[in-house]
């Protein structure tokens, strides 16, 4: 149960003044990001000089052209055969990389790794929880894994894997992996206590206090280590797709370029902004599902 | 309680044990059947031991400290780990316990809070390059970021989640705003705010791994693990990423020890108990 909170506006005020700071703080950065038109960039001191420039606070119409050349980059006239411009947009352009096919590759791959990192996760949460035996046997070598951070371990498991799809994967479904354990085996072991006791006595055992009972009075708790794990997820895609992979949205936030030295090629600001927004306009979407299922799912806990 | 503990302890030494010693019989074998050549992309590796042994690990561990690649790697990473957690919870507890605090600062923030917290840190990393260069300064912002966002949602939901009955009846007891907000909102506020500092100091980890590799210079772990990735030299992977394993234990073991001390008041609270 939440506590009772301080008093909040109304929604509708809430919702208005969100979006006149949205509208306050784009127009305002329109204003800035067009000033080099306006003023001589020759007159203004050092460091606002170097600011103001569309190479590195691009105007918020070049933001959108960027944005309408990714979305139509597959229909390009150029297309196959790579002809290096050096140039972020142009590049993509010509490797025809769409703004909406990198999101479906990423997307693909988080939802690959929250299927297979939150399945094998919530089965070792659940042993973990159920069982003190497992428990007390395979938790220290959780925690020792788990404080391995996934992307440092992309260089070594390109060894066994290769360059390819499964190498990519590994690191997600393990960093989903590690997040989901602890929810449900907190879920487990502790809440679900009174109820199992309750049930024991009742005479339930076996199969039917797992799934009638167990389950779903951790469902809350594996919900919440869910979407806990879809911004790890998003990260762990995006650090390697930056690092390693040819394709998603990680790939084009850096335009390509041989790996390692692919982080310190300067990107086109425009291209960056366009991939974060969309990036966080997914991420919200994806918690915002997982929220509304979530919510269906585990109606139960109201009552 | 005592036999509890000695029994945790003695299984939890068992299972690493365990592990430790099929991992050496498995990397014996290993380094006879395992190929020491390996196709990758457009040519092949040459030398490569995919399972290093323990002598070769310990020769390894033993060169990196000498050489002192290995300790000054750990003090520059994880000073930048620190650097970053410092600045990052600096701007974000404040944030998040003002807005936790001022209704209208929270609806004006809370579009731009919720497209930070669904934006990866690590996608900002290009454009940090290109706005802040390739030096200290962007690898230290790129955490701080990461960190405040956490940082700030825990603030704010810890003063959230502070029950009214407290501040009204400290308010109905003549308590001043500065005297509540010392008194009961803060120390109500700081195991959440302990909490999400831990979980930000995972996340500080993870991003300085990525981090280092912009205009990577020597002594940083993720620029050695990166180096040892290329050649490859796996005994020095293998002993990059066990100390950033032992680092991030470590550092969750002095936050848990933090959490702890924080929360210590709730065990006397009858409303937390």
């Amino acid at each position: 149960m939440r506590p009772a909170e301080a008093a909040r506006p109304p929604k509708a005020r809430r919702v208005w003044l969100g979006l006149a700071s949205v509208v306050a703080l784009v127009a305002a950065y329109t204003l800035l990001s067009n000033a080099y038109r306006v003023v001589d960039p020759s007159l203004l001191p050092d460091p606002i000089r170097g600011v103001l420039r569309p190479q590195i606070l691009p105007p918020t119409q070049r933001i959108f052209d960027a944005f309408v050349q990714l979305v139509g980059a597959g229909a390009s006239p150029v297309g196959g055969a790579y002809v290096h411009t050096g140039d972020h947009i142009g590049g993509l352009v010509e490797q025809r990389v769409t703004l909406q096919g990198s999101l479906l590759i990423s997307t693909y791959r988080v939802l690959i790794g929250i299927a297979v990192g939150g399945s094998l996760g919530v089965l070792a949460g659940l042993l973990m929880g159920w069982s003190r035996a497992v428990d007390e046997y395979a938790h220290p070598i959780y925690i020792l894994f788990r404080s391995i951070p996934p992307l440092a371990l992309i260089t070594y498991v390109m060894l066994w894997l290769g360059h390819g799809t499964a190498h990519v994967l590994l690191p997600i479904i393990y960093a989903v992996f590690t997040v989901v354990v602890i929810p449900t085996y907190h879920g487990v072991r502790d809440v679900a206590d009174i109820y199992v006791k309750a049930a024991r006595a009742l005479g339930a055992g076996g199969r039917l206090l797992l799934s009638r009972v167990v389950l779903p009075a951790a469902g809350p708790f594996v919900l919440s280590g869910l979407r806990y794990a879809l911004i790890i997820a998003w990260m762990t895609t995006v650090g390697v797709e930056m690092l390693m992979a040819d394709e998603g949205i990680g790939y084009l936030l850096i335009g390509g370029g041989m790996w390692s030295s692919r982080l310190e090629v300067a990107g086109d600001p425009a291209v960056i902004v366009v991939g974060i927004v969309a990036l966080a306009l997914v991420g919200y979407a994806m918690d915002a599902g997982v929220r509304v299922a979530g919510a269906r799912l585990t109606e139960w806990v109201k009552r | 309680m005592n036999g509890l503990w000695r029994r945790r302890l003695w299984r939890a030494l068992l299972s690493v044990g365990a592990l430790a010693v099929l991992y050496g019989i498995a990397s014996e074998i290993g380094s006879a059947l395992l190929p020491r050549r390996i196709w990758m992309v457009a040519h092949y590796l040459e030398d490569v031991e995919l399972l290093p042994p323990y002598r070769s690990l310990l020769e390894e561990t033993v060169f990196l400290i000498q050489s002192g690649i290995l300790p000054r790697s750990v003090l520059v990473s994880t000073a930048r780990v620190f650097e970053g957690l410092a600045l990052g919870a600096a701007v974000g507890v404040p944030l998040g316990l003002s807005m936790a605090r001022a209704a209208r600062l929270e609806c004006l923030l809370d579009p731009w809070v919720t497209f930070f917290r669904f934006t990866p840190a690590l996608a900002l990393l290009p454009l940090y390059a290109l706005w802040f260069g390739l030096g200290e300064l962007s690898k230290i912002l790129l955490i701080a970021t990461a960190v405040a966002v956490v940082t700030l949602l825990g603030a704010y939901q810890g003063v959230r989640d502070v029950p009214r009955v407290y501040l009204e009846a400290a308010k109905s007891l003549g308590a001043s705003k500065g005297l509540i907000l010392r008194k009961i909102v803060w120390p109500a506020a700081l195991p959440q705010i302990f909490s999400s500092l831990r979980i930000a100091l995972g996340l500080a980890w993870v991003t300085v791994v990525v981090a280092e590799l912009i205009k990577a210079t020597m002594p940083s772990l993720g620029y050695l693990l990166a180096l040892a990735g290329a050649y490859p030299r796996v005994p020095t992977i293998a002993v990059g990423i066990v100390t950033i394993g032992l680092l991030v234990l470590a550092c969750d073991a002095v936050a848990l020890g933090c959490y702890a001390v924080a929360t210590r008041w709730m065990k006397r609270s009858p409303a937390h108990a």
